[in-house]
């Protein structure tokens, strides 16, 4: 990185080149929250590999929480306990994806009024809110914060391109 | 030992500051949704919260309306309506189907491709 925190080396950024090509841009990297873009978690670099215990919640705990809730002399079925696992997992991917939506749309209409950065939007990659005047160069800004508060990484770009059959953009 | 009610302890737990789920698990699951790259931590700890009490509701609830007088026991066919019936949980069917048996479900199969036979 140079010294004032900015790159536009498309390796340290994460992104394929293909985005990269013939755009002009520049990375302003605000201060790092408590989780940082390097976690040197396991799986981070790869979501493919999760192992089944990575993207459920521990059974016990689950089971826990279940038994204090329902009266004391109640008992639970084994397979209810196993799929009140999943749905709690759907429960978190849901809650995580829908605050993400409103971010997004907010940001989105808070840079159309941004003078003299015309043709910068954000494309959340579904191809479902494409507009005419939304460019195909994504802009991932990719932060859930409970208060709606910026800190992240954003590429802009000032030019535009048509890629044809662009995908998200993933962080790891 | 203090004797506490359902109700007092499920208060408790909800009104507590302690989570007993595993926030670094429930921030790789939250990570696997695309265009997720940092998590604040107030909104980590909000979300283990919420699913903590998103456990219990779902447990209660599927409790109360299911064959919670004669069996005592909370199976997964609770679950399945619960998410049928309840509108707060209708992002659940797709995970919670109803189980149906194996010759119903091929019976309806060939109905389906008699249907298709004859149009």
């Amino acid at each position: 990185m140079d010294g004032d925190g900015s790159t536009t080396d498309a390796s340290q950024l994460g992104i394929t080149g293909e985005y990269m090509a013939g755009s002009h841009f520049v990375l302003a990297q605000a201060p790092e929250g408590d989780e940082g873009l390097n976690d040197h978690e396991d799986g981070n670099g790869s979501k493919d590999n999760l192992r089944e215990q990575d993207i459920y919640l521990p059974i016990a705990n689950v089971a826990r929480i279940m038994k204090n809730a329902i009266p004391q002399t109640g008992k639970i079925a084994k397979d209810a306990k196993e799929c009140v696992q999943e749905c709690v997992s759907e429960f978190i991917s849901f809650i995580t994806s829908e605050p993400l939506k409103l971010y997004l749309q907010k940001f989105r209409e808070a840079m159309k009024g941004e003078k003299g950065i015309s043709g910068v939007t954000v494309t959340e990659g579904m191809g479902e809110e494409l507009t005419e005047e939304t460019f195909t160069n994504p802009l991932p800004a990719g932060i859930i914060t409970a208060d709606g508060q910026q800190q992240n990484v954003m590429v802009y770009t000032t030019s535009y391109q048509q890629i044809p059959g662009v995908q998200q953009l993933q962080f790891s | 030992m203090s004797e506490k009610t359902m109700e007092e302890k499920v208060e408790q737990a909800t009104n507590s500051k302690n989570v007993s789920l595993p926030m670094s698990r429930v921030r790789l699951i939250m990570k696997s949704s695309p265009d997720v790259s940092c998590i604040n931590q107030d909104a980590l700890f909000l979300t283990t919260k919420a699913t903590e009490l998103f456990v219990q509701h779902l447990a209660l609830s599927s409790y109360k309306n299911g064959s919670g007088k004669e069996t005592n026991t909370l199976s997964y066919s609770d679950l399945a309506n619960a998410a049928e019936e309840t509108e707060t949980f209708q992002f659940l069917t797709d995970i919670l189907p109803k189980k149906i048996l194996a010759r119903d479900y091929l019976k309806s199969l060939e109905e389906m491709k008699k249907d298709d036979d004859s149009l």
